[in-house]
């Protein structure tokens, strides 16, 4: 019988050490102390590409160094991938990403100073007044198929698919200024007009919306709506795709992968006026989850990936010995907030929202102060993000190019505290607990969304931070849905951690947070019928701000607007913002051309990234 | 024509076993808190506007019933409806179900080739050392959780490098000839078919084991071996045709396993088959995705059984003389 066992154990033995002989070195995960990757490889000297004539073509020239052919760069989408590859009907971020890729806009960002830059238009002019938009397009460059881009392709965009309201409508929802949408017309091939009903600023920015081959979506858009929303579903042929884009669709399987190929008719050309892009084919992996995004990074099957906190450290420690190249791109333009519900008013059975003795704190700026001085930022961002991330105090996210930057963060001060709350009548009993001047118990719910597991840590932390003033917090992590129910239809909650995802380019999107009669403007939420009933002078003012910062067309006069507001929610603290996470990016280190900017990201050039033969250590 | 009779009975039968399960599933779902509007509704860039059209568009603005009322007749006419996002539910569904039956097949075909035998061999050596080698390894078969072992596998998979991680092909493969693409999608599925095959082995061979002991101890077994049969006639006509009859049940249920078995498996290895898009569907609340694939559980365990029952018709005259 011993004898069985002792076998049986050194066949096992024996197939461990097999198995262990097998497996690739890797490091043992430790502690390390400074997981610190410093901004300096953050690339300020990107060229951006310039405007060239050749042989009476405008092509966009590159002017990074010049590469070689070839090649294959693997990233990833998680989720189930796109829902479509329609450019106008993309309800969805991987959709919109990947249909993104094929269709150009006439304008895109430049990576770095966020300012609009050439694509498919090689310039414009903005009228003195702010409503006549100039656009002068490239003369010569063509679809995939060989047909000529022209104002023809551009006006029917806009006209037949945008302003008719096909697909996707929210373009043309922002457009609508008192009722009217701009008008836009061509003059000659090469240029086309739009005309804003007022001078809107976000307009010229909107206008990076992609472009649609006329000759192709001509017949789509006259058989109506529901036609235009199946057109270039995910069941399209490749061979239907026309696009202006550097990729083109070769392959979709379902679940798996997106596969594109190069656009033998781009438009970009390199120094040595050969056509770009250098890479032959982009494949997006269609990964169910962060986990597997990992795996398949490590496994090699991915070039590129973006990391979460709590593995940074740990590829950090991997990059010496490896072939990838770890990039800070600062902080993320998601935002993560505690609000308080500052809503007064009664619903339509008569019952306040929110119980008259929570509706004197909640509206007391002592008292929302107090919370904000008692909350330990640093020590969110060192716990929940690893110490990937920044605190923030600003609702700009600190990537924005209209941030504030006059706005001093401060530490976690439980005095300062302590000293508004007795301002406002609140004392402490010898317990410690909190009672309001009338004697009642402070005691409020703490809701955030379940499942996200970063909301439900900081949640954690701030009921203890809080506690540390006597308030009593019921943290409640309730159902997603649920949560959602709460803020914007019954209004019935005290405080909740959200997080919102912003435009570090365009402050003007956040307006439905911020109007006083805005969707979400949850802290202090109005139902339509209520109008601006009950407005708060400061909430009055950042109306105006926000007014006057959409019709101001120059950056510096809308900057003084978009300044003011971020001042009166730091000051008025109608939510109070935690941290922003930092993005830490990994690629393969035989991919050149990397110029990565917080903007633009790690393959905001993926026309100009190949790949070099040799490897290369810095 | 009794036998005909009686399949005819049997289909009649399912038809409210069918409509009881449609309703209770959509209710439920129905009824759940999760609101398919909600992500919609927080986010910043859509109008309210836009939140009502979808909502009349998904039909949630109208009464429950009159919503169940909508899906069951479209799905009598055998409209499967359209997704959330407006796909076509049957074209979804259609693009994972060869992948899913790939990997069932490959799975059953397995087992039951391996199980019956190592069955029939464990009784025959009942209580030698390769019966309680072989109980060892399904004991460990069966106790492993489908998800552990494959998370496993796959960890296994990026520390050698050995197997691709997850998926069903490799991004290359529009590229390959017909060879490599075989070998491709061969590569891929050795690990997902490993747990699946683990898993179900186990039980298999423990239940052929089991039925054969019995038969082996009743009388007629003994009467043969009495009679000086050789022990190959024994076994492979008289006790084995005896013992195979309660297989044949649970093969009616491994039909029923045919599409929504490996949904665990699916998912961790990133296959692309059902149980990944049923697992996002269910999550997002996508009714008639969700309502497509319960039906299709329910109608493929449904006909299992009819199945099962139809063979056993076939293979056992004292089931035929009763009906």
């Amino acid at each position: 019988m011993i004898g069985r066992v002792f076998r049986v154990l050194l066949v096992l033995a024996l197939i461990a050490l097999f198995c262990k002989a097998c497996i690739v070195r890797d490091v043992p995960p430790k502690n390390i102390q400074n997981t610190v990757i410093n901004q300096t490889n953050l690339s300020l000297n990107y060229p951006m590409p310039k405007n060239v004539t050749l042989d009476g073509v405008d092509y966009l020239q590159s002017q990074a160094p010049v590469g070689k052919f070839g090649g294959t760069l693997v990233s990833s989408t998680i989720g189930e991938g796109p829902k479509t590859f329609n450019p106008f009907n993309c309800k969805d971020n991987t959709s919109a990403i990947l249909s993104g890729v094929m269709y150009d806009g006439l304008f895109t960002t430049n990576p770095i100073t966020g300012e609009v830059a050439p694509k498919l238009a090689k310039g414009y002019t903005i009228s003195p007044d702010g409503k006549v938009y100039t656009i002068y397009l490239r003369h010569g460059i063509k679809w995939s198929d060989g047909k000529p881009i022209t104002a023809d392709d551009v006006v029917f965009t806009w006209q037949n698919i945008i302003f008719a309201g096909l697909g996707d409508t929210s373009t043309r929802d922002s457009l609508v200024i008192n009722g009217k949408l701009p008008t836009v017309r061509k003059y000659g091939d090469d240029i086309v007009v739009f005309v804003t009903p007022e001078p809107y600023a976000p307009f010229l920015r909107m206008l990076s919306t992609s472009i649609a081959p006329k000759h192709v979506f001509y017949k789509v858009v006259q058989k109506g709506n529901a036609y235009f929303d199946s057109f270039l579903s995910t069941n399209a042929k490749p061979q239907d795709f026309v696009v202006s884009g550097a990729f083109k669709l070769k392959e979709y399987v379902p679940a798996q992968r997106v596969v594109f190929e190069r656009n033998p008719n781009y438009y970009e050309i390199n120094t040595k006026n050969q056509k770009l892009p250098y890479l032959d084919k982009l494949v997006y992996l269609i990964v169910g989850d962060l986990n597997n995004e990992v795996l398949k990074f490590e496994a090699k099957e991915l070039d590129v990936i973006s990391l979460q906190g709590s593995k940074v450290a740990r590829y950090k420690s991997l990059e010496p010995h490896s072939d990838f190249k770890l990039y800070n791109l600062g902080p993320d333009t998601g935002t993560m907030y505690i609000s308080m519900n500052l809503n007064s008013r009664k619903n339509n059975k008569g019952k306040y929202y929110v119980e008259p003795v929570k509706q004197k704190w909640f509206s007391d700026l002592n008292f929302r102060r107090a919370v904000d001085y008692a909350i330990d930022r640093k020590n969110m961002v060192l716990n929940i993000a690893n110490g990937i991330g920044v605190p923030l105090f600003t609702p700009e996210s600190l990537n924005s190019i209209y941030l504030n930057k006059k706005l001093k963060p401060y530490d976690k001060d439980i005095n300062s505290a302590k000293i508004l709350l007795k301002k406002s009548g609140f004392k402490t009993d010898k317990k410690g607990r909190l009672f309001d001047k009338d004697g009642h118990r402070v005691e409020f719910n703490l809701y955030t969304n379940a499942g996200n597991t970063e909301r439900e840590a900081i949640g954690v932390m701030v009921k203890q931070d809080l506690e540390d003033l006597g308030m009593k917090v019921n943290f409640k992590p309730i159902e997603f849905n649920s949560l959602v129910n709460r803020l914007v239809s019954t209004f019935d909650w005290d405080m909740v951690i959200m997080g919102l995802t912003g435009s570090p380019l365009e402050p003007n999107g956040g307006k439905n947070v911020w109007l006083s009669d805005g969707r979400l403007h949850m802290f202090n939420m109005r139902t339509p019928q209520e109008g601006k009933i009950g407005i708060l002078p400061w909430e009055k003012e950042l109306d105006l701000m926000f007014e006057k910062g959409a019709l101001a067309t120059k950056f510096e006069d809308r900057k003084v607007y978009y300044d003011k507001y971020q001042d009166i929610v730091y000051t008025q603290k109608p939510m109070i913002y935690i941290y922003s996470p930092i993005r830490i990016t990994a690629i393969r280190d035989k991919f050149r051309n990397i110029y990565p900017t917080i903007l633009g990201g790690l393959t905001h050039n993926i026309e100009e990234i190949y790949i070099g033969n040799t490897k290369v250590h810095n | 024509m009794e036998t005909l009779k009686y399949i005819i009975k049997r289909i009649l039968q399912t038809i409210p076993l069918l409509i009881i399960v449609s309703m209770i599933s959509f209710f439920i779902i129905r009824l759940s808190p999760v609101d398919p509007l909600a992500e919609l509704k927080l986010n910043p860039s859509v109008s309210p506007e836009t939140v009502e059209k979808e909502r009349a568009r998904l039909g949630l603005d109208k009464p429950i019933i009159v919503q169940y009322g909508k899906w069951a007749i479209s799905f009598v006419k055998g409209d499967l409806g359209v997704t959330s996002t407006g796909e076509k539910v049957s074209q979804k569904l259609g693009e994972r179900i060869p992948n899913t039956l790939l990997l069932t097949t490959i799975v059953i075909l397995l087992t039951w080739l391996v199980g019956v035998p190592l069955g029939i061999i464990a009784a025959v050596r009942w209580k030698t050392n390769l019966d309680r080698i072989l109980t060892v390894l399904t004991s460990i078969g069966m106790a492993i959780p489908s998800f552990f072992f494959a998370v496993l596998l796959l960890m296994f998979a990026v520390k050698t490098g050995w197997f691709p991680v997850g998926g069903l092909t490799s991004p290359n493969f529009a590229d390959m000839n017909f060879g490599a693409k075989f070998w491709d999608i061969a590569h891929h599925l050795i690990l997902p078919v490993i747990v699946l095959f683990t898993i179900s082995l186990a039980g298999l061979q423990r239940q052929m084991r089991a039925n054969m002991l019995d038969v082996l101890d009743s009388d007629y077994v003994k009467f043969a071996r009495a009679k000086g049969l050789s022990e190959n006639v024994v076994i492979y006509k008289h006790a084995l045709r005896n013992a195979v009859n309660p297989m044949i049940t649970l093969l009616g249920f491994e039909f029923a396993g045919l599409l929504s078995g490996a949904a665990l498996t699916e998912y961790v290895f990133q296959y692309p088959g059902l149980g990944r898009l049923i697992l996002e569907a269910v999550l997002k609340s996508d009714i008639n995705l969700v309502m497509a694939s319960l039906m299709m559980g329910a109608i493929m365990l449904v006909a299992g059984n009819l199945i099962a029952d139809i063979l056993l018709i076939i293979t056992d005259p004292r089931i035929r003389s009763k009906s």
